[in-house]
């Protein structure tokens, strides 16, 4: 899969394959991952989605240098990560999945000794810790320490983290807004889109249709470790068999007519989901006359219905889906 | 020094000063009770010890803290560290995994020399010894047996499945270590086959060391220095070459 951008990749994988040893004897190994090929352009966010143990976190860890692969090349700025660890640490950040920071520090203690650590110049050390703090919007929680921190702050600090390393030019997010609430999750989002700007390249796995559709510019779909689908997020719902959805709500308060007219409508277009007051039906054109015309009989009848383009979750469903199929 | 030693001795200060900070920041006063620790059993056991052990017996005491301390420490703050995911972080960054354990290990050495000091203190005067001129052969000696156990402490951690299984590895090692290996008691009175397996213990050659520094027997000094000089380069080697950093 190669990047949208040109010039050369800031990550390449190649082959990369990863299967767990049984720690029963006898036991068959578990297929982490198999022949996985990607590269994420410099500036370019790639999201990997995929259900719970799809192998994305292992990808990431293998990516990151936590993992050892069995086979592939993994290349970060065009250093080989297994052959020389450290010169591919250097070019990268990572943020792994529900990690909490040193809780005792103080906010500003954090960014300033791990970018020390990881290589910032002692001299400019404090001067670039209170740039990245205005950065990511932790100024006014400098003093603080990182355990008095709400969830959203405490992942902002993981990302200045991650911001003080000086030669990164590529950041892995594992699921960077688990467990946020929305509005936190937006900040974040708002943080990582400032990353983008400046050039940073961001490979981040997520479970949130929305975050991937909002921030990636590429969406991998990942299952059983293999790729299944990737691409631009409109060309990936452009794959889909049908480009539209009816949705029809408080099926339940219908009247008689208006009820046997909604279930007409499962004669000309595949139901896909149906409760006791809901039902969606999935569309070929959403905007052709002929099903403009039935939404205003519909609503000329009392029936609470909308029409809407189909969006990334339903092309992941129905990928996902089928795959399981 | 060549540029990526420095460069690691640079980026185990920072870890160092990080360590240290949450250090006394969770546990301060804990550290202070760590501290006199090893006095308890310093008076218990001097009471109803022979004139002969007595030295032993401080040198058991000291040793009890020393690696005791430093192995718990190593194993449950890498424990910690996997349970935050803070483990992670650090196997992503791009340092040696000694900056990592030299850091963890460095943050409460302060604390078990001062309670060595304060026990060898206490032990000069209750057992009326004179151990003045011996204070910077026993405190070299202290660094050696501090340096041999960091190993222990970073296999515990590292092997570990669960933090939960770390802690009580690191903490049933500890013990066999400190009351199974002969620290608190000769070598000599263990059978001829167990005192073999005794010296694959580095705080066996740990107490012989510090007893040897005592009593002033240079060649067994000379002995147990090398041998806990071995076990200290192989713990570096070991932790350096990435024994389990990067996970397989």
């Amino acid at each position: 899969m190669a990047p949208a951008s040109g010039g050369p990749p800031v990550l390449e994988v190649r082959g990369l394959s990863k299967r767990y040893k049984p720690r029963k004897r006898g036991s068959p190994t578990t297929l982490a991952n198999d022949g996985l090929n990607l590269s994420v352009g410099r500036g370019e966010i790639v999201a990997l989605l995929g259900p719970n143990g799809a192998g994305k976190t292992t990808l990431l860890r293998q990516i990151a240098g936590q993992l050892l692969p069995d086979g592939g090349t993994i290349r970060i700025a065009g250093v080989d990560m297994i052959a020389r660890p450290l010169a591919a640490k250097e070019r990268l950040s990572v943020i792994p999945q529900e990690c909490a920071s040193s809780e005792s520090l103080t906010v500003r203690e954090t960014v300033l000794l791990f970018g020390r650590i990881k290589g910032l110049e002692r001299k400019t050390a404090t001067q670039r810790t209170q740039e990245i703090l205005v950065e990511v919007g932790l100024q006014d929680e400098s003093e603080k320490l990182v355990r008095e921190l709400s969830g959203g702050l405490k992942r902002r600090v993981l990302i200045a983290v991650a911001m003080s390393a000086p030669a990164a030019e590529l950041l892995l997010l594992d699921e960077p807004t688990t467990g946020l609430d929305p509005e936190a999750r937006r900040s974040v989002w708002r943080v990582i889109l400032g990353l983008k700007r400046r050039g940073l390249s961001i490979l981040l796995t997520t479970h949130y249709i929305e975050e991937a559709e909002y921030l990636a510019d590429r969406v991998v779909v990942v299952t059983h470790g293999r790729f299944v689908v990737h691409g631009r997020v409109e060309e990936i719902r452009a794959g889909l068999p049908y480009q539209g959805r009816l949705e029809v709500r408080a099926l339940d308060r219908l009247s008689p007519e208006a009820r046997r007219r909604v279930d007409a409508l499962g004669q000309r277009w595949k139901e896909a989901l149906r409760s006791d007051s809901y039902v969606r039906f999935e569309i070929p054109d959403p905007f052709s006359r002929e099903t403009v015309s039935e939404l205003g009989e519909l609503t000329s009848l009392g029936v609470r219905a909308s029409l809407s383009p189909v969006s990334l979750e339903d092309a992941y469903l129905a990928v996902v889906g089928a795959v399981e199929e | 020094m060549n540029g990526s030693a420095l460069r690691t001795a640079y980026q185990t200060y920072d870890a160092l000063e990080m360590a240290m900070r949450a250090t006394l920041r969770e546990i301060g006063v804990l550290l202070a009770f760590v501290i006199i620790f090893p006095l308890g059993f310093l008076f218990f056991l001097g009471q109803i010890a022979t004139p002969s052990l007595r030295a032993q017996v401080l040198v058991g005491s000291v040793m009890m803290e020393m690696a005791l301390l430093n192995i718990n420490v190593v194993a449950q703050g890498i424990g910690q560290d996997k349970l935050s995911k803070l483990y992670d972080l650090w196997v992503s960054f791009p340092i040696s995994p000694v900056v990592y354990v030299a850091s963890l290990a460095l943050s409460v050495l302060p604390f078990s020399l001062g309670s060595a000091l304060l026990t060898l203190a206490a032990g000069a005067v209750y057992f009326h010894l004179n151990l003045i001129p011996l204070l910077l052969p026993l405190l070299l000696g202290l660094l050696l047996v501090w340096a041999s156990t960091i190993g222990i402490g970073f296999l515990i951690g590292v092997y570990g499945r669960s933090p939960r299984a770390i802690n009580s590895n690191a903490q049933f090692v500890g013990i066999v270590m400190t009351f199974f290996a002969p620290i608190f008691y000769p070598v000599s009175v263990l059978p001829l086959p167990l005192q073999y397996v005794a010296y694959a213990w580095p705080l066996t050659w740990g107490s012989s060391l510090l007893v040897s520094i005592i009593q002033g027997a240079a060649n067994q000094v000379l002995l147990a220095s090398l041998a806990l000089g071995a076990y200290a380069a192989l713990w570096l080697v070991l932790i350096g070459t990435g024994l389990r950093w990067r996970q397989v």
